[in-house]
């Protein structure tokens, strides 16, 4: 068979030149260095042709892609999910400023506009962000609409209930409010000031056992979210041993056999954070109704907030970034092993 | 155009793949490496891939010596060289087009250009109009020419084949040799590791033989 029907092409003579260890570039031309466009083009192109490569991929194997992003997505919605229950817990707890509320219990027998004016005074004060004044007949009544024995309440022959100057604090630090607590409690008509610190260490404790347990483990399950992710895409690399030796073979450097693999970790990441996304906004919604109800037991109008939109972005982001991570140390570790037979 | 000085290769198992080999290929030149199974074949086109490195002695290539180069060095070596294999090594999930292009898009040309070449590639081994079909639905000659195309697309200045009729009828072995032919008159050195001894005869070429790793003859085949 002798089949010469095209002009021949000039055999390339540059073994020997000084190979040049960047990125894929094309092939010099006989005279001229390719220009900046056509370098850019032909790098946007080799992504663009791996994007669509992995895609391609993961498409032909549409259950197993999905459950890879489902075991992926479950895991990184438990330390999401926890982490968007405590911000909740804090949020039912009140803020921390509401939290250490320091309540002033006046004198029998000071009056509404004593009380009133105190209560100015003492929210212009540097430390105070806030005072109100509770008097007698408002405590009373909320007494006899919370305490349940709103009957009994009735029977006693005088109101036996100080008026009372609720102070939010600016501060949080332990030493700061006990001095507040002390400063006021030394002000007139306050017979005494009350500071709840212990609701607010218990709180404190509480919330940072819980972070620091929603820490730990996102460290496991992103150690696990790795492993998943970095088998998957050995699995991928046994897959394509051939095509990845022929490429070695025919000058594909080590950044080009990896990028389809990293487009593919990226789209798992993906896939899975949209999938935890929607695990946990269809979570949260189906564990709103008892929450709502039990709330209302409580005569609180308490609900589950959602995802917060920032959040949702993050934990996508998170969960590209990751797979791309996970993709990336699998290729590394196993390319060497992918010389050329 | 390939100059082994004393080459030698030996295996951390302390098998002796090569005993301090000396030969020179000239540009434009088509020669046979031929010998038994462990003769040192595949040892020297792998040395000359830079698929391994000598343990003794200097290979150059184009004046470039192949045991100084780096790793990241290495893919824009082999951008020079076309190899043809045995099993042809085809990528069965591409098509035809595909398989050829490869080399091409990894260098990263425009698509027109890429179907250019691969065309004028595709028209040198008469397989034209097999473009789009998949490997599987050719025939072994017709995978071995494909194998061909896509060594050759990128305008390699030299070929390397690893016993690229090994699997082929006698008919079938003189046409990849024809074709192999038609490449080294358009100027491309071929170099092509065989042990059909009666087909290199015909031909007529420099034959190097080998013999457990060393070099014990170099002449015209026939």
């Amino acid at each position: 068979m002798s089949a010469t029907r095209v002009p021949p092409p000039k055999p390339a003579e540059r073994v020997g030149a000084t190979p040049k260890p960047k990125a894929e570039k094309p092939a010099k031309k006989d005279d001229d260095g390719p220009d900046f466009q056509a370098l850019l083009h032909a790098w946007l192109e080799s992504h663009r042709a791996s994007l669509v490569d992995s895609l391609r991929r993961l498409a032909r194997q549409p259950v197993g892609s999905f459950f890879t992003c489902l075991v992926m997505a479950i895991a990184l919605s438990l330390p999401m999910g926890l982490a968007l229950l405590l911000d909740n817990v804090e949020r039912l707890g009140g803020s921390w400023q509401r939290a250490a509320q320091i309540s002033l219990f006046m004198q029998l027998d000071t009056s509404d506009s004593e009380g009133e004016r105190l209560s100015a005074e003492i929210a212009d004060m540097p430390d105070v962000a806030e005072a109100e004044w509770v008097s007698r007949e408002q405590a009373l009544t909320e007494l006899q609409q919370h305490s349940g024995i709103g009957e009994a309440l009735k029977e006693l022959p005088e109101n036996p209930l100080p008026g009372v100057i609720v102070v939010t604090p600016e501060e949080i630090d332990k030493a700061g409010l006990e001095a507040l607590r002390q400063r006021l409690s030394e002000l007139p008509r306050v017979q005494q000031a009350q500071l709840d610190m212990q609701w607010v260490e218990r709180l404190t404790a509480i919330l940072k056992l819980g972070e620091r347990f929603v820490f730990g483990l996102t460290l496991i399950l992103v150690m696990a979210l790795l492993l998943v992710i970095g088998n998957t895409i050995r699995l991928h690399i046994e897959n394509r041993r051939t095509e990845i030796e022929v490429i070695k073979l025919v000058g594909g450097t080590d950044g080009y056999v990896r990028r389809p693999f990293l487009y593919m970790g990226a789209l798992y990441g993906l896939g899975a954070g949209l999938l935890a996304w929607a695990i946990l906004a269809f979570g949260l919604d189906w564990l709103n109704e008892a929450v709502v109800r039990l709330a209302g037991l409580y005569g609180s109008d308490f609900a589950l907030a959602g995802v917060p939109l920032g959040d949702a972005v993050s934990l996508v982001l998170g969960a590209v970034l990751l797979g791309y991570i996970g993709a990336w140390l699998a290729v590394a570790r196993h390319l060497s092993e992918l010389a050329p037979r | 155009m390939i100059r082994f000085e004393q080459v030698g290769k030996r295996y951390p198992n302390g098998h002796v793949g090569l005993h301090e080999l000396s030969f020179r290929v000239r540009r434009g030149e088509f020669l046979f490496v031929t010998g038994h199974s462990g003769a040192g074949k595949s040892t020297l086109l792998r040395l000359i891939l830079a698929m391994e490195r000598p343990t003794t002695g200097k290979l150059l290539l184009a004046g470039q010596d192949l045991a100084q180069i780096t790793n990241a060095q290495i893919p824009f070596l082999r951008r020079q060289i076309g190899v043809v294999f045995q099993n042809h090594q085809l990528l069965f999930d591409r098509t035809v087009f595909d398989n050829i292009a490869l080399p091409l898009q990894i260098l990263g040309l425009p698509k027109v250009e890429i179907a250019q070449r691969v065309g004028a590639a595709l028209e040198r081994v008469a397989l034209h109009e097999k473009a789009e079909l998949y490997p599987a639905d050719l025939s072994t000659g017709q995978q071995q020419r494909v194998g061909i195309a896509r060594a050759v697309v990128h305008r390699p200045a030299l070929l390397l084949a690893d016993e690229p009729t090994g699997n082929l009828d006698p008919r079938l072995a003189a046409e990849i040799m024809g074709v192999f032919e038609d490449i080294n008159r358009l100027g491309t050195t071929v170099l092509i590791a065989s042990h059909d001894l009666a087909l290199i005869a015909r031909m007529r070429h420099r034959m190097l033989t080998l013999q457990r790793g060393r070099l014990i003859g170099d002449g015209e085949a026939g």
